[in-house]
């Protein structure tokens, strides 16, 4: 009996945790989005576009990791989908800041876009000094 | 409250914001200045669209819906290295 106690505390637990992972990952998603609308300009909405994927996806996708590992109504298969969520995160982790960084290297080489709020761009200099 | 209707009631509350940002984002797809914003929009959206996808494996309890997220980022990924390479060097690779 103690057992089963134990064991259904572990589960509310898992439960609970997962839970505030994913209300802060809705957080930021919305706030994400906001600052996609509201932003001037596109080097400015890069910011905005990493809240909305790293704490947006990221941690809500941690959250529903823990949440799938704690619910045993969803049976046998709650550790397949918990591990698959786990890589989900991991692979987003790793190939959302590398997405971004690679297109707003493009948009600055390529000049579609003004470098509008500028203090020193040591990229342009060089460019335009003739050195690649 | 046992723990399945517990949980089914917090992803069910989660839902509706979700689609808030959603249609936030969709707005900034349609009307963004440049290919690069309408990229980047594209990029956030798709990400959130794969943590959903994970949510909504939870709530209906179907476990073949987390591989399609992480399919749905590596597409996306794709999506930014092949725009990229566009607006680089103005051809789309052989």
């Amino acid at each position: 009996m103690i057992e089963l106690a134990g064991y259904e505390a572990i589960n509310w637990l898992l439960v609970i945790v997962g839970e505030v992972l994913v209300a802060i990952g809705v957080f930021c998603d919305l706030m994400g989005a906001l600052g996609m609308l509201r932003f001037p300009n596109f080097f400015v909405r890069l910011h905005a576009a990493t809240v909305g994927t790293i704490g947006g996806a990221v941690v809500p996708i941690l959250g529903a990791a823990l949440i799938a590992a704690g619910c045993d109504f969803l049976g046998y298969y709650r550790w397949f989908m918990a591990g698959a969520a786990l890589v989900t995160a991991i692979l987003i982790l790793i190939i959302a800041p590398a997405g971004s960084h690679v297109l707003a290297r493009a948009t600055h080489k390529s000049k579609i876009v003004p470098v509008e709020p500028k203090v020193v761009d040591m990229l342009e200099e060089e460019e335009s000094r003739g050195g690649e | 409250m046992s723990l399945e209707a517990h949980v089914t009631t917090f992803l069910v509350c989660i839902i509706p914001i979700y689609v808030a940002a959603f249609l936030i984002y969709v707005v900034r797809v349609v009307k963004g200045p440049s290919i690069s914003d309408r990229v980047l929009a594209v990029d956030a959206l798709s990400f959130d669209l794969a943590a959903f996808l994970v949510i909504l494996g939870i709530l209906f309890k179907t476990a073949i819906l987390v591989p399609i997220a992480i399919v749905l980022a590596l597409w996306v990924y794709a999506l930014d290295v092949y725009v990229a390479k566009y607006l680089e060097a103005r051809e789309m690779g052989d």
